[in-house]
């Protein structure tokens, strides 16, 4: 049994103590959020215990295998370096860190005491991106030319509203457009260039909205486009890969496999409509499976640290265009730069 | 009234010589093409006179004329309608250079005659409906806009830059920012352009995004690529996502279609929303009629054009560039 701590019972930590009550040889062994309440009810019907901070856990839990951290992105770093004393095994919520130097501290501390750091970048396990990904392997449209991606919708609500804040959240770009990053860097290689727009910060706080326009550039030449919008109301996402010889078009608004529509018999009208994608195995049971399993054979995960912090890179160069008006280069690093 | 057509190089220019014969009112008069074969062969389809000199067209007894040659050719044959008098529909992009567009704006006023340009998408009912939505302040204050003009590789001359004046960006950012201008009332003021050449084998931009900054704070891009393959099941498209402070907005301009899945014909969709070619037409006639200064002018297509030519002058120096129009003192 894999004894696991999830710190923060926000929204991503529910989703990840569920899927840990359902993944066989782990033990949800504890759940730490000062909102107690909200620890509690991930607990039930498990034996993990509930801790209103994280130094009460760390003192009573022993012989921890992974602590998984769940907290605001300005936390990650802190909850980190205090994970790396009491565990060989930290999984971490995407981003893996408000800024480039966090991240590296993160990561060089880790490395010295061989600990192992896993980011959840749970795209890479959604069916559909990876349908996309062996369909371009397998040169079903041809060699790739222009990506047009879209990610959003409404402004996330979330503990003290810290995504409103940028210096906790890194704001829209760093928080959402990191998937669309990640995913298509697993796809197209590394990125050359970088140029985005972005509200003002006055606009974007006063309306409570957030929008980003990216375009990135290859170095395979390969170009793409990002949406990022928390100013609509529901949330999807799409991606649309245009090739020599094809296109792979996906909208997630356009996907409907059950949609349940209850009516509303007092009041005669239609109940609200709930549409659902349902799967045996959700993309973040999937993700964090595949973690566990990579802890347990010591195998690298399809997604890894370094990963993650390229990732960053071409947000981090994306925000700079934001403020400087201009292109933003990135390095030209090896594969295995640092 | 009766209508000339200078050049069938353009395809459009089968679509509208068929609107004109369908119209009560319109006359086909004739048919001028550098082309002797394509302008017989347009002439001989739509029964109309074919001129073998674009001076016997002009001075026979039309009232106005369509241009649709090559974009470079749209200078010389918009100034010669000018100087015989004929007001004049000039297919989009108004020319491929913004001396070129400058004189026949000139020359149209020097002889007062009515220059419209192309751009039909004013005319689609979705796109007009999302514009009265806009100008009523239902967004509010336009932020930002997210546009696509996805086209197919048309082939032919457009792939000639000495005909076309360039490829995918030159066909399609003018639309979209035609759009863009009209919607929001404000003019662009910074141009980024990320061009490439990554879908066809001739050498010629196919691919590409523009970012635009707009004087009135917002920002949009643009895909232009010819990025529609054989099987996609339709030939492009022109979309818009605004956001507002008010509220967002998305338009599809030709998603008012079936799906057609056919043994003989593969999978196409099937357009059956209002015709925007017929209503921009006809608005033009009409405007000759009663006297009426042209909906889209010259100077809407010169501001189109400089946008396709700042994004190419973008990606040439890797950096964003400010249409310098305004700075150069070119209205007399
Ligand atoms: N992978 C994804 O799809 C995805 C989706 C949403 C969020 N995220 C990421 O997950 C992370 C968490 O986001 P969220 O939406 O769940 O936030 P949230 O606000 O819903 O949850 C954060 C929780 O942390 C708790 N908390 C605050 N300080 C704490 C502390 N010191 N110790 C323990 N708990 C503390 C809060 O009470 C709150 O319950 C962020 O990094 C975010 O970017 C990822």
């Amino acid at each position: 049994m894999l004894r696991v701590l999830v710190v923060g019972a926000g929204t991503m930590g529910g989703v990840h103590a569920r899927a840990y009550k359902s993944l066989h040889g782990v033990e949800l062994a504890g759940i730490v959020d000062p909102r107690v309440e909200k620890a509690e009810a991930l607990a039930v019907n498990s034996s993990a215990k509930v801790f209103s901070g994280f130094d009460e856990a760390a003192a009573k839990l022993k012989n921890l295998d992974v602590i998984d951290i769940c907290l605001p992105t300005h936390l990650h770093k802190e909850y980190v370096l205090k994970s790396v004393q009491l565990t060989k095994n930290i999984i971490c919520e995407k981003p893996l860190a408000r800024s480039l130097e966090e991240a590296r501290e993160m990561i060089e501390v880790c490395g010295k005491k061989s600990v192992r750091l896993f980011v959840a970048h749970v795209v890479r396990f959604f069916p559909e991106y990876k349908r996309i990904r062996s369909l371009l392997d397998k040169g079903k449209i041809g060699s790739p030319a222009v990506v047009r991606t879209t990610r959003g919708g409404a402004f996330p609500k979330a503990w003290e509203n810290w995504y409103g804040d940028p210096s906790k959240s890194g704001g829209l770009i760093l928080d959402l457009l990191l998937h669309d990053f990640d995913f298509l860097r697993s796809c197209f290689g590394e990125v050359k260039r970088v140029f985005a727009k972005t509200l003002k910060r006055e606009e974007a706080s006063k309306e409570m909205i957030d929008y980003a326009l990216v375009t990135l550039r290859f170095q395979s030449g390969v170009i793409a486009h990002l949406e990022g919008t928390w100013a609509h109301q529901n949330f999807s996402y799409g991606i649309e890969i245009a090739g020599r010889d094809g296109i792979i078009e996906y909208d997630s608004k356009k996907i409907s496999p059950l949609s349940y529509q209850p009516r509303n018999k007092k009041s005669g009208a239609g109940g609200v409509k709930v549409p659902e994608s349902p799967l045996a195995s959700s993309p973040y049971r999937e993700e964090l499976k595949h973690f566990i399993e990579c802890i347990i054979s010591g195998k690298e995960p399809l997604v890894t640290v370094l990963d993650a912090y390229r990732a960053m890179e071409i947000a981090m160069a994306a925000i700079i265009s934001t403020e400087n008006g201009l292109p933003v280069t990135l390095g030209g690093h090896s594969e295995k730069g640092g | 009234m009766k209508l000339g057509i200078i050049s069938f190089a353009h395809g459009h220019a089968y679509s509208y010589a068929k609107i004109i014969k369908k119209q009560k009112g319109l006359e086909l008069a004739g048919i001028y093409d550098d082309d002797a074969a394509r302008g017989l062969g347009a002439a001989r389809h739509f029964k109309t006179t074919f001129y073998r000199h674009l001076p016997q067209l002009l001075q026979s007894t039309i009232d106005a004329v369509i241009v649709t040659s090559e974009n470079a050719k749209h200078a010389e044959h918009v100034i010669a309608a000018a100087r015989a008098k004929k007001s004049i529909l000039c297919e989009k992009p108004i020319a491929t250079t913004l001396k070129d567009a400058k004189e026949m704006i000139f020359c149209c006023e020097e002889n007062n005659v009515s220059l419209k340009i192309a751009f039909p998408v004013r005319y689609n009912t979705p796109v007009k409906r999302a514009r009265a939505i806009v100008k009523s302040g239902g967004l509010g204050r336009i932020l930002a806009v997210k546009g696509t003009n996805r086209g197919t590789n048309p082939g032919g001359w457009f792939l000639k830059k000495e005909l076309s004046g360039g490829g995918a960006a030159m066909d399609h950012t003018v639309h979209v920012v035609d759009l863009l201008r009209w919607f929001m009332g404000a003019e662009i003021k910074g141009v980024y352009a990320e061009i490439g050449n990554l879908l066809i084998n001739e050498a010629i931009d196919d691919s590409g995004i523009v970012t635009m900054d707009f004087d009135n704070g917002a920002f949009a891009t643009l895909d232009f690529s010819w990025s529609r393959n054989n099987n996609y099941p339709t030939w492009g498209d022109v979309t818009l996502e605004i956001i507002g402070t008010g509220g967002t907005l998305s338009v599809n301009a030709f998603d008012q279609k079936l799906e057609l899945y056919s043994d003989t014909d593969g999978i196409s969709w099937n357009f059956w929303g209002d015709d925007m070619n017929t209503a921009m037409l006809l608005d033009f006639t009409n405007a000759i009629k009663k006297g009426q200064k042209p909906a889209i002018t010259g100077h809407d297509g010169l501001k189109a054009l400089e946008a396709a030519l700042c994004a190419y002058e973008s990606a040439e120096r890797g950096v964003p560039v400010t249409p310098r129009i305004f700075q150069i003192d070119w209205v007399k």
